[in-house]
């Protein structure tokens, strides 16, 4: 019996020494509403909690001296608290400057991409939508990740290769043979960042929940069913080459910060219209509170695309209404993607406690395509990690 | 009236006393006697942030961290880190949940970061310097 006892807790000691697991969480609860009879991030004029609020949990285990796995559980309040496995990797750390990852983890493309979700990690209400609101955040594939530093300069670099897949227009984005490179160079109070990515990208029109949007599907099938089948595959975005591209600055002097990202994504081949985003922001810390303000802007280039083959329509020598709806069509669903509109946004973060944070915020939303979208928005939020 | 002679040792002494009033909440750097390592302040800042890994010997090193409620760690992250202790929860959020770092073990008080520090060769932490004992060497930060 004695024996027994023994073995058994030995067999426990060399399984706890063998996997060390750590337990980490967030949570963030935000509640908001708009003023009467406005919509913004699926927010209405009654008081509601699930649009951003979500809880997380993160387990990673140490494999040995050198690997990690770590799995990550994200419960979102606009998609019922289903817990769902969003990253799922392990890293290998070949030396202290060089890591690499594999599995599901968060692509790399913006300065505050990592941390995104964890609303502990940074003043705003949630990182500026105009900007990060991109339907490629997470990659399958693998992440190397490198920091050295000289001096008192910092530096790090990732090279991030794989697959994506999200949503855009309520439509499933797919891409493929992804590859985003980013540096980073950081000295005591300044930061710079600089990101490029390119990938074979796929937008499946029939998958969307937008019956505009199917339509605009069954459109391009027609125009390529009656002859304009080069304009249709030019307008469609089926393994089309995307790219971003992304530069940001930060100065934090402590008691004050200042930073801007600005972002470019494109897809030349296809009906969406050229994308340039930016935001502006800057804060004081006063104790345990920081107020900041936000401005965000987002525009699309206006040019229309494929002028050429568009102006091959009218030439055709089809019947009239037949060239009308056609053109309609090749100069609409570039008109449909195109978009201006900026957010400026008063928060105020309150240090509740070391794993506390308590939020509110104010955003007036605006845009210059559709007066009647302006919106304003009230949130507060409780942001907690452990 | 005092002979001179006798003055000036005795404003020493007052002196000494309210020097070590100040003495008394210190923050010292503390590791393990054997550690030869020369330490400097941007160095322990790396440390105990994660980017290095190493003293300047090249020899592994372990960050012990106090408690948040310790009145150690609030010096300690104002002074060496140059960051409130939110923020450095926030700095260690942002690598605890990419995977990209993990934070240095906390201990519930000074005198367990003396004992886990003369326990270990490669351990470095923080005190008030009124808790330091002879099992562990002082680094001086300028």
């Amino acid at each position: 019996m004695k024996k027994i006892i023994t073995l058994g807790v030995l067999a426990l000691s060399s399984f706890a020494s063998q996997a060390e697991l750590r337990i980490n969480g967030f949570a963030n609860l935000v509640g908001g509403l708009t003023s009467s009879d406005e919509s913004l991030y699926g927010y209405d004029d009654n008081m509601s909690f699930n649009q951003e609020s979500l809880f997380a949990i993160q387990i990673s285990g140490d494999i040995n001296d050198k690997m990690t796995a770590t799995g990550q559980l994200v419960a979102r309040g606009d998609n019922d608290y289903d817990p769902d496995f969003e990253w799922a990797y392990f890293t290998y750390a070949a030396t202290d400057k060089l890591s690499i990852s594999a599995g599901r983890l968060r692509l790399p493309l913006f300065t505050y991409s990592a941390s995104k979700d964890v609303g502990y990690s940074y003043h705003w209400m949630s990182t500026p939508e105009s900007v990060y609101n991109v339907p490629f955040n997470n990659l399958d594939g693998i992440r190397f990740d490198y920091s050295t530093y000289a001096g008192d300069w910092e530096y790090s670099a990732s090279l991030s290769a794989g697959t994506f897949s999200g949503t855009a227009f309520g439509a499933d984005v797919k891409g493929e043979n992804v590859l985003v490179f980013s540096a980073e160079a950081a000295y005591e109070w300044f930061k710079i960042r600089a990101v490029a990515g390119t990938g074979k990208t796929t937008i499946e029109l029939a998958s969307s929940t937008r019956n505009d949007v199917i339509q605009l599907g069954q459109g391009l099938a027609q125009m390529a069913a009656i002859g304009f089948s080069d304009l249709a595959n030019k307008l469609l975005l089926e393994e089309d080459t995307g790219q971003f591209l992304g530069l940001s600055a930060q100065v934090d002097k402590f008691d004050w910060f200042v930073s801007a990202e600005v972002t470019s994504v494109t897809a030349e081949q296809s009906f969406l219209a050229d994308t340039v985003a930016y935001y502006i922001t800057a804060g004081i810390r006063q104790g345990a509170w920081t107020p900041s303000i936000t401005y965000e802007k987002s525009k699309t280039d206006d040019d229309i695309k494929f002028g050429g083959e568009i102006a091959q329509i009218a030439t055709s020598g089809l019947p009239a209404p037949v060239v009308q709806s056609l053109s309609a069509l090749a100069v609409g669903s570039q008109l449909f993607t195109q978009s201006e509109t900026n957010v400026l946004s008063a928060t105020v973060r309150y240090d509740y406690d070391t794993n506390i944070a308590l939020k509110a915020d104010i955003s007036k939303y605006s845009d210059d395509l559709n007066d009647a979208n302006d919106a304003t928005l009230v949130r507060f939020a409780v942001n907690y990690v452990f | 009236m005092l002979p001179k002679c006798f003055q000036k040792p005795l404003l020493a002494v007052a002196l000494s006393l309210s020097l070590g009033g100040l003495a008394n909440a210190e923050l010292v750097v503390i590791v393990h006697p054997s550690n030869a390592a020369n330490i400097d302040n941007t160095q322990v800042q790396r440390i105990f942030l994660g980017k290095e890994k190493k003293f300047a010997d090249g020899s592994e090193a372990t960050p012990i961290n106090s408690v948040a409620s310790n009145a150690s760690r609030e010096q300690f992250d104002t002074k060496v880190l140059e960051r409130s202790s939110s923020q450095v929860a926030a700095y260690w959020s942002k690598l605890v949940f990419t995977g990209k770092g993990i934070p240095p073990k906390e201990l519930e008080n000074d005198a367990a970061v003396i004992a886990a520090v003369a326990a270990d060769a490669s351990a470095i932490g923080y005190v008030d310097s009124a808790a330091v004992t002879g099992s562990v060497k002082v680094i001086t930060l300028n």
